[in-house]
């Protein structure tokens, strides 16, 4: 069963085309590794999943809504869709707690004593329990990372996005936040991971998809991608990050 | 010694006539902040709308008012709007300097939100959160941070710009001041206490200002101020 799929989607910036013509479909429980260089369009793609970007033409589909304009259909998709950002924007006002249950409370209209015990099972999860009460300003790169997953969790999303989360940790951080992801697809969650990893990619990849200039060049097994490329661009890409 | 005791009593009968008049300066002040409070409040969200209507009509406000001298806008007030219909003159004088620090107020409140990193907006607008709950508990919560020492300092002008009221003639400080001064011909004194009753406020409040921006610079963040 497909659970996102976008059809031809373009987005441009003035007269910059970020996006030209995308075409992909996540299966559910699929989890679909993006790569390619620096400007190719990878965070722009997610952007417009979770409709903070505007598409210019094309069509993208989430759990059987599509995402209009309007923003009703906004508020919809971002109902599905968890987003984790690669500058994590965590509420810096807010303890680690309040962080992952706020929007449960505003949005979901949780009660407060069922959001929190939601939130605390989802800090234990990614082994933040003995942080509850700390400030985003206290934690490590790599603990803020995990808070900003949970964060999303909590709106129990059908699709997990994840933007080069891993670019800003130290090599020894890295782990705990990757581990963290691959448990995930353990648990059968459909994700859609941009990131430079290719070690992690191969790992957790169901799926590699390679974009270039806004256009996914090709899309496969992570073997098949990673060690054997149709495509020449594909080739040249990897002998430089491998 | 005969002078000084003369000196003292002098400067006691007029600092007695004045503090009854200090309360109507408070009520002035407070009152106007209070409304200019809630005009800097709605104007400076409005300026930042994605309608451009409304920020249209914010930017006009608040240049205007802006642009206007208070005093200019008191007369306007009472004797301008007083062809129409009849304002006290407590109340013309708040709802002038009111609508007057809105427009200062504004201008804060709207940089308040915009120093508040746009990926805030983002991430709130990602976990399902509408416009006016990012404002109400994502950005403003933050803003605070920014936004108090500044606005706090608004009531300290705005405390001394309600004397500019004394010209359409409410008794408060400096009016009740010019009353003593021509009745007993004690300038000199009767201005340098009104000058220090002023200090004396002023001065509180500048304590209470530097108090206020401890309490609100300490919540939420650490030693490093680290906004990721």
């Amino acid at each position: 069963m497909t659970l996102l799929e976008l059809k031809d989607v373009a987005c441009c910036f003035g007269s910059v085309e970020a996006l030209n013509g995308v075409t992909l479909a996540v299966a559910k429980g699929e989890v679909v590794v993006i790569i390619g260089p620096s400007g190719s369009g990878k965070t722009t793609l997610l952007r417009c999943i979770c409709a903070l970007e505007e598409i210019g033409s094309g069509e993208i589909f989430v759990a059987g809504h599509r995402i209009n304009k309007t923003r009703r259909d906004f508020e919809q998709v971002r109902f599905e869709v968890g987003m984790v950002f690669q500058h994590l924007h965590l509420f810096p006002h807010l303890t680690v707690l309040e962080n992952v249950s706020l929007a449960q409370r505003v949005v979901r209209k949780r009660a407060g004593a069922e959001a929190e015990e939601i939130s605390r099972l989802l800090l234990r999860k990614v082994g933040l329990e003995d942080k509850v009460s700390a400030y985003p300003a206290q934690l490590s790169g790599g603990q803020k990372q995990r808070v900003a997953i949970a964060r999303a969790l909590a709106m129990n999303p059908k699709v997990m996005l994840f933007d080069e989360i891993t670019s800003a940790l130290d090599p020894e951080r890295i782990g705990e936040v990757l581990g963290v992801i691959g448990e995930l697809a353990r648990e059968g969650m459909t994700m859609l991971v941009v990131t430079h990893e290719i070690g992690f990619a191969r790992e957790v990849a169901d799926r590699i998809a390679f974009l270039e200039n806004g256009r996914v060049v090709e899309v496969g097994p992570p073997d098949q991608i990673l060690l054997n490329p149709a495509h020449e661009r594909t080739r040249e890409f990897l002998a430089k990050v491998l | 010694m005969h002078w000084l005791a003369e000196q003292f009593t002098i400067f006691r009968s007029v600092f007695i006539y004045l503090i009854q008049a200090v309360h109507w300066t408070i009520a002035i002040s407070v009152l106007a902040y209070l409304l200019a409070l809630v005009f800097g409040l709605v104007f400076g969200v409005a300026r930042l709308s994605h309608r451009r209507a409304i920020r249209w009509c914010a930017g006009v406000y608040i240049n205007v008012l802006r642009g206007v001298p208070l005093l200019v806008l008191i007369f306007f007030f009472y004797f301008g709007l007083g062809k129409f219909i009849n304002l006290d003159r407590f109340v013309a004088g708040v709802l002038a300097v009111g609508i007057c620090y809105g427009a200062y107020l504004a201008e804060i409140f709207r940089s308040g939100i915009e120093a508040i990193d746009y990926g805030q907006h983002e991430a709130a607008m990602s976990l399902g959160m509408t416009r006016f709950q990012t404002l109400r508990h994502i950005i403003l919560p933050q803003s605070v941070r920014v936004v108090v020492p500044p606005a706090a300092n608004e009531f300290i002008a705005c405390l001394k710009d309600s004397s500019l009221v004394s010209i359409i003639g409410l008794r408060e400080l400096t009016r009740a001041g010019r009353e003593y001064a021509n009745q007993h011909f004690l300038d000199f004194h009767t201005w340098l206490v009104v000058g220090a009753i002023y200090l004396a406020m002023t001065l509180t409040l500048t304590r209470f200002v530097r108090h206020l921006e401890k309490r609100v610079a300490v919540r939420g963040f650490g030693a490093n101020r680290d906004f990721t």
